[in-house]
């Protein structure tokens, strides 16, 4: 069979087309070395869950770069707090490295909680504390004794797995294990529940938000997006977990369910239908009467505000076809608010995904869509040369790569600025996807002067 | 009274940095090499965050390699990952230079990159036989926990240049550090070169790598951006007539070549404003013996009548703070003050020698006192200007919010700006890149000073 694209022997397997050959590719393997792989590592994973909290100080012990090329680099959205955005780095030496780095990070802790009072400190180990072997634990909670300040130990070494998943799984760890379960809420209500996998880019959450509310239900708190650490502290005591983010976040929800006994279910709020599936799934669990006529109403009037607002979008994307190369979330999640724009998506690959993740892709695709796992950049160039999409879904590392072969781009990761999610945010997404699939700049002649 | 009082950093820990890591100088370096591929030998974070960095500020792609090492490397060792990353990267990209950059990682667990490197050489012979091409393989050692992403840069030109150089017939060519700057800045000593009938061998040159034009058809397999020094002209870079560094912070690569291979070296503060170009044209004098022609002095001259024009009216006596790069920090210092403005405070990331010393000169100069704030953060720069306001701070993107929050207005310079677009294509060296950013400066004191109470701006 001949082969998608071409490349390394062993990448071959990593890629597969839906219904011919290999049912799923293979994936959660260590990145081939000396190729360019969109991965980041196992520190980056933590980091994204736990930053948009927005009371708390993020803390990276190891050197500075860790810190300085990740700060402020995640657009969650804040209406509160901003104490989130610092860089804070314990900017470990070559002294540290050879005496121990617990020390300095113990100043740090006392010097921070004397400028900020946070509500709460998370400590990020990285190779180099990992490697030298800080035992971040006992400083944290030592330095939380004295401060009565929360000091967290987040173990994300960057080196520790190849995938990083992992590191999703350590930051939720750090919030089970240290802040969920340690504040009792002053009422409760038969309707309380958690939002878990919401992180508020772009403002997401402020679309899902007010939907939920309205339809009666009680939200203690998100995980993690415009959130307090006092709120997470609640958790426990919720009714039902909905997952929105669920590569990032069904391990805490699973977590919560065995500790808890808190049931969760599993939603999605891209795209119109999507939604409305959602906002139903909810008020059928807790199966109020009341609540489920209230949802309908909601729904009514969210598809009301929506109605004729994305005529003028869908006309010009009839037709088009869409590649994307995201989160393992949202290579499945978008193929049904792509479809609901009229266009079909012709590819869906992850950097990270797992089988799971694949098994979820290869349901809600179509026949002939390829499927493609931790592509490095060269392959990434060749399948958008061979395919040819109307339009590149990725993050910002891709982006460029995409532009010089001529293949309009459209930015869903994290530095996204519009929010996406609920009914409005379907707009604002069928506007953006327009903006990106119809701008001029792609009709005009790309070679054009003679002799290119 | 002048003076300059130097403020050091009283806490451990660094909140919101001017600085980053040393393998981060290393990759920018290695980039400005024509088909150069820096390969990191650390974990995926260690390339992918810096890939990002350089995304966007510069709006184009870098293809950086990594060799992946995970829990098993930091027990055993990285040679396997290694090894293999350099002969993947060979055989699939066929590149003229690898740069092997180390990390915290691969330097703590004491991985002999030296001698994998070799190991790989020797493979990637046999296996691609008559068809490799001479690649050069060089290991770049960076520690992250040793100084600054500068001397990750510094590091990576020594590297290259002791690796490659070799004494042959003289050329006529200067060799030039440029320093972490823009393709604009290294377009624009170009363009001061070519006025002098000169050619320069940039070490290394980022203009065209980092700003390229958008042409599928020109997409090469494997694809490489156009531009960037060749190997060739690295080589040859022992036969010139001059090495000029135009930042104090990567002067190892120019005593290098002096040492060995006896080409003369000037390590000076960048060419920003007017009396730092005209050290950077004496110095290219003095190495080449080159006249200075008309048109230099005509270029000159615009912008001393632009200064004639603008300083005396709407800039006499602002205050201004600058932060970022040690060496653009202090070409920008001297500048405003030959403006007539007051660089009421410096600070940089860096704990840099010759920063104080600089700042010391230059506040003789302009008769000013200046705070030097070394090896500081962002942090304090914030705390200082909630003490000491001032009408424009001079920076990077990241003090956006000190700006917003304080009603500063914020002009940007250096690395990175990521909230406006086109700034690495405009020089700030040279005596355009002088008229460029006095004419920033003044539009923006203009609209925030004068705009709102005077009805009709003239004059």
């Amino acid at each position: 069979m001949e082969p998608i694209i071409e490349t390394f022997e062993s990448r071959k397997k990593h890629m597969c087309v839906k219904g011919e050959g290999i049912s799923i590719p293979v994936c959660d393997k260590a990145s081939l070395p000396g190729t360019v792989t969109q991965r980041t590592c196992v520190y980056g994973g933590a980091r994204i869950v736990l930053m948009p909290i927005t009371d708390s100080i993020h803390l990276v012990h190891g050197p500075i770069g860790c810190a300085a090329c990740t700060w402020d680099i995640r657009g969650s959205k804040s209406s509160r707090e901003d104490l989130y955005k610092k860089g804070c780095s314990t900017d470990l030496k070559e002294k540290d490295i050879i005496f121990g780095g617990e020390k300095k990070l113990f100043e740090t802790i006392m010097e921070l909680n004397k400028i900020y009072s946070p509500g709460a400190i998370f400590v990020y180990a990285t190779c180099v504390s990992g490697i030298i072997g800080d035992d971040i634990k006992a400083v944290c909670k030592k330095s939380e004794e004295l401060t009565g300040c929360r000091v967290i130990p987040v173990q994300s070494e960057g080196y520790q797995d190849h995938n990083k998943t992992k590191g999703h799984w350590i930051g939720g760890d750090a919030l089970l294990d240290h802040v969920i379960g340690t504040k009792e809420p002053e009422t409760t209500t038969s309707y309380d529940i958690n939002i878990v996998g919401e992180f508020n880019v772009a403002g997401d959450l402020w679309g899902i938000k007010p939907l939920i509310e309205e339809m009666g239900v009680n939200i203690i708190s998100t995980l993690t997006g415009d959130s307090h650490v006092d709120e997470i502290a609640q958790a426990h005591r919720a009714k039902l977990n909905i997952v929105q983010c669920q590569k990032s976040s069904n391990y805490v929800a699973k977590k919560m369910e065995k500790k808890y006994g808190i049931p969760f279910i599993k939603v999605n709020f891209f795209g119109l239908q999507q939604t409305i599936n959602s906002l139903r799934d909810i008020a059928d669990f807790f199966g109020d009467e009341e609540m489920i006529k209230r949802t309908e109403k909601i729904i009514e009037s969210g598809l009301k505000e929506v109605e004729h607002k994305t005529d003028e979008y869908k006309e010009r994307l009839s037709g088009k076809t869409v590649a994307l190369y995201v989160g393992g979330n949202k290579a499945w999640s978008l193929v049904r608010a792509f479809e609901e724009l009229g266009m079909e998506v012709m590819m869906s690959g992850t950097k990270n995904g797992i089988k799971e993740d694949y098994e979820r892709i290869k349901e809600t695709v179509k026949d002939g869509t390829i499927i493609v796992d931790d592509a490095n950049s060269t392959e990434l160039a060749r399948l958008l040369k061979k395919y040819r999409p109307n339009l590149l879904i990725s993050g910002a590392k891709e982006k460029y790569i995409s532009l010089k072969l001529g293949v309009p781009f459209c930015d869903f990761n994290h530095d996204r600025i519009s929010a996406f999610a609920g009914f409005k945010g379907f707009v604002s997404f069928a506007k953006e996807v327009d903006a990106s699939v119809s701008s001029p700049v792609f009709e005009l002649p790309l070679n054009n002067l003679g002799g290119d | 009274m002048s003076c300059v009082n130097i403020i050091e950093k009283e806490r451990n820990v660094v909140i919101n940095p001017l600085k980053t890591c040393q393998p981060f100088g290393a990759m920018f370096a290695v980039t400005g090499i024509n088909k150069g591929f820096p390969i990191v030998h650390g974990s995926q974070g260690c390339s992918a965050f810096v890939r990002y960095g350089f995304a966007r500020h510069f709006r184009e792609p870098s293809e950086i390699a990594v060799t992946s090492l995970h829990e098993d490397a930091a027990v055993f060792g990285g040679r396997k990952n290694l090894v293999a990353g350099i002969e993947n990267l060979a055989l699939r990209f066929k590149p003229d230079i690898i740069g092997v950059i180390t990390t915290c990682s691969s330097e703590i667990i004491g991985d002999d990159v030296y001698g994998f490197t070799e190991t790989a050489r020797e493979n990637i012979k046999k296996k691609m036989g008559e068809d490799s091409h001479e690649i050069e393989v060089i290991p770049i050692s960076t520690p992250s926990f040793v100084e600054t992403h500068y001397k990750g840069y510094d590091t990576a030109i020594k590297s290259i240049v002791n690796h490659l150089a070799r004494k042959d017939e003289p050329n006529e060519k200067v060799n030039i550090i440029p320093g972490i700057v823009n393709p604009g800045d290294i377009r624009e000593l170009k363009h001061l070169m070519n006025m002098m009938k000169l050619e320069g061998i940039f070490l290394t040159d980022i203009s065209d790598p980092f700003d390229a034009p958008l042409r599928p058809s020109k997409v090469t397999k494997p694809f490489y951006p156009k531009g960037g020094v060749s190997v060739d002209e690295i080589k040859d870079s022992a036969n010139s007539l001059g090495t000029v560094s135009i930042c104090k912070y990567a002067g190892s690569g120019a005593l290098s070549l002096e040492k060995e291979h006896k080409v003369p070296a000037a390590v000076d503060s960048p060419p920003v404003g007017l009396q730092n170009t005209d050290k950077f044209i004496r110095n290219l004098k003095k190495f080449t013996g080159n006249e200075i022609p008309n048109e230099i002095l005509d270029e000159r001259g615009i912008l001393v009548d632009s200064m004639a024009d603008n300083a005396a009216r709407y800039l006499f006596g602002r205050k201004v703070i600058i932060y970022g790069d040690p060496d653009i920090t202090t070409g920008i210092a001297r500048f405003v003050g030959e403006l007539g403005m007051e660089p009421t405070m410096v600070c940089t990331g860096v704990k840099s020698p010759s920063f104080a010393q600089d700042m010391e000169k230059i506040a003789k100069e302009t008769g000013s006192e200046i705070d030097v704030m070394v090896g500081q953060d962002l942090r304090a720069v914030e705390v200082y200007l909630k003490e000491n306001p001032v009408d424009l701070m001079i920076g990077n993107s990241d003090g956006r919010l000190i700006s917003l929050d304080q009603g500063i207005p914020l002009i940007r310079v250096g690395f990175p700006v990521y909230d406006r677009v086109g700034y690495q294509r405009q020089p700030i060296v040279g005596y355009r890149g002088g008229l460029y950013l006095m004419d920033l400066i003044t539009n923006t004191i203009l609209e925030k000073y004068y705009e709102p109470t005077h009805w009709k701006l003239q004059q």
